[in-house]
């Protein structure tokens, strides 16, 4: 299993104040995911992380250029390509169980088969008691460990995840690094995981595409040299997280260059965080 | 890694919360009818207003008993007999049953209409600015606008009065489908083609149920249209037997209680197929949905 970007780059036609315009989302990029890898994308707002995914994902098609896994090009949406988004997408009319079935029944797979393999991954995110729950029972945490369990039961060639945690707050959002970690290791799976929180992809990650933007394009890859399990609170993960926040934030800066007043500059602004990106120290 | 799990019982999660039913809220509408009738009573025993004019609610409930009476023996007759019932004059469960076979036929054939009607609006670019401004502006025509020409094309026929009911209700149907359609969550559509669903599949799967709760909104306001409609078409148009028609007759014999009576009948009809029907259904997809607790 092997996820390739030949030469792939996306555009779409947006309208501002009412003119129609091209918005170069991504330009051309190349990059390859390994195996059994956790691959994450960080990047200002507007980089285009979540325009790759959805290429990744067969939501979108891509302009030029083709993206392949295991040597088939994606062109369409495809369960061997499951994704977790932000919004949890739960079908609040299906019980937690037949969420989890319901990619296993397009697949032929027949009803206690079904139902024996929801459980099991419903266990595996240790939320089994809730299989006959409604979606709008469980908290936002345990809603987002649903659709974990949902995408992870078509056993995927690749997991996709497009800012799961991002709408959690920030106790639940750890608990879930620990899990999702933990089923990685237990499921093998590649994980391709964009986010905008640094920290979390220093944490979780063997690969981290940087990206900048817009246009969108890779910056560079880098490799966190820590193996698995890490300690969140290490002092060598804070050091790597904060360098590879000055090289993202150096990039959102050049960003509202562009897009703020001609009065702002990065020196002179307040030292908040910029509104993209998480800084070292804040939690993840 | 791996972390024993219980394989055996476990225990079942939270049934749903079922509202309690807010009986104090119950007792003060009852009450509040209640109220009003009692002074009903009085004003029309102070008799201001001649009797004939402004019957109390007692006359009212003897001229309903009659009628009511009236219908049984028709009944019996006819069951006696063996042949169909023939009423001297107007009979309330034949009003009844006259107008809700027309609501069937009628509603009926708009719900079908306009659901096709909306997925097609939804779907297709051309038809939503051809047909769909068209539907748009006959819908501010009261339907009952429509009577006269469909007395000319249908004649003095049931089907004008369908033709009515289905213009009533069908646009507005056709145009609460469509926004149904596009006020699906779009993510929906994302998850359930990531998890493989496709076209048919996923329009009878996902599609369909994410726009259920506002499609049933659309349904509800449909069959109100459809109602007030039927009534209009049935008091206008002569010898249509309906509910809408006792009214009418009321009026020819300048007989005030049976007028009321039709109009109990009407008001009692549309509340029991809203509340109780539409808005239970409505209620209890809502509930599941989340969206009310």
């Amino acid at each position: 299993m092997e996820i390739n970007f030949n030469n792939v780059s996306k555009s779409f036609v947006r309208k501002r104040n009412g003119q129609e315009e091209r918005f170069v989302a991504l330009r051309p990029t190349t990059f390859t995911v390994r195996s059994g890898e956790f691959f994450s994308i960080i990047g200002p707002s507007g980089c285009g992380k979540s325009t790759l995914l959805n290429l990744l994902a067969g939501l979108e098609t891509a302009d030029q250029g083709s993206v392949e896994v295991d040597g088939r090009r994606v062109d369409h949406p495809g369960s061997d390509r499951t994704v977790v988004f932000q919004e949890h997408g739960l079908m609040p009319w299906m019980t937690v169980s037949r969420n989890v079935e319901y990619g296993l029944k397009l697949k032929g797979i027949g009803a206690q088969e079904r139902r024996e393999t929801a459980m099991q991954y419903l266990r595996m995110v240790h939320l089994s008691r809730f299989a006959d729950a409604l979606p709008h029972q469980l908290s936002g945490g345990m809603r987002q460990r649903v659709a974990i369990a949902r995408s992870l039961a078509l056993q995927p060639s690749v997991l996709l995840m497009d800012e799961p945690f991002s709408a959690l707050d920030a106790q639940t959002r750890d608990l879930l690094h620990d899990e999702l970690q933990r089923i990685w290791a237990e499921t093998k799976t590649t994980i391709v995981f964009v986010t905008h929180n640094i920290r979390e992809a220093a944490y979780l990650s063997d690969r981290i595409l940087t990206m900048t933007g817009p246009p969108g394009g890779i910056k560079r890859i880098v490799n966190v040299p820590f193996a698995h399990p890490r300690a969140k609170s290490s002092p060598e993960l804070s050091t790597f997280t904060a360098e590879l926040h000055q090289e993202i934030k150096d990039e959102v800066d050049r960003v509202a260059m562009q897009e703020l007043d001609a009065d702002w500059n990065p020196l002179t602004s307040p030292k908040r965080p910029p509104r993209d990106v998480v800084a070292p120290g804040e939690g993840i | 890694m791996s972390i024993e799990h219980p394989t055996k019982l476990v225990p079942r999660a939270p049934e749903p919360e079922r509202p309690k039913r807010d009986w104090r809220a119950l007792a003060v509408r009852v009450g509040f009818v209640i109220l009003l009738i009692v002074i009903w009573q009085i004003v029309a025993s102070a008799k201001i207003v001649p009797p004939y004019l402004f019957p109390g609610p007692m006359k009212v409930g003897a001229v309903l008993a009659e009628k009511v009476q009236y219908d049984i023996d028709l009944l019996k007759k006819a069951i006696n007999s063996n042949t169909p019932p023939q009423p001297e004059q107007p009979s309330l469960a034949i009003s009844i049953l006259k107008s809700m076979g027309r609501m069937g036929i009628g509603y009926g054939s708009s719900v079908i209409g306009g659901l096709i009607l909306g997925v097609l609006l939804a779907r297709s670019w051309i038809l939503k600015q051809t047909v769909g401004t068209v539907i748009l502006s006959l819908q501010s025509l009261p339907s009952i606008c429509w009577l006269p020409f469909a007395l000319i094309w249908f004649g003095i026929d049931d089907k004008a009065i369908l033709a009515v009911v289905i213009l009533g209700a069908m646009f507005s149907i056709a145009i609460s489908t469509e926004g149904a359609i596009r006020n699906i969550p779009p993510i929906y559509l994302k998850v359930g083609r990531t998890l493989g669903a496709r076209n048919f599949t996923l329009a009878k799967d996902i599609l369909f149920f994410a726009a259920l709760p506002e499609l049933f909104g659309g349904l509800k306001v449909g069959w109100t249209f459809a109602w007030r409609s039927l009534m209009a078409a049935e008091l206008v148009r002569p010898d249509s037997l309906g509910v809408g028609q006792l009214l009418d007759s009321g009026r020819q014999y300048n007989d005030m209680p049976l007028m009321l009576v039709a109009v109990f009948t009407i008001l009692t009809i549309g509340i029991t197929v809203d509340l109780l029907v539409f808005g239970r259904i409505e209620k209890s997809i809502r509930l599941r949905w989340g969206l009310e607790r």
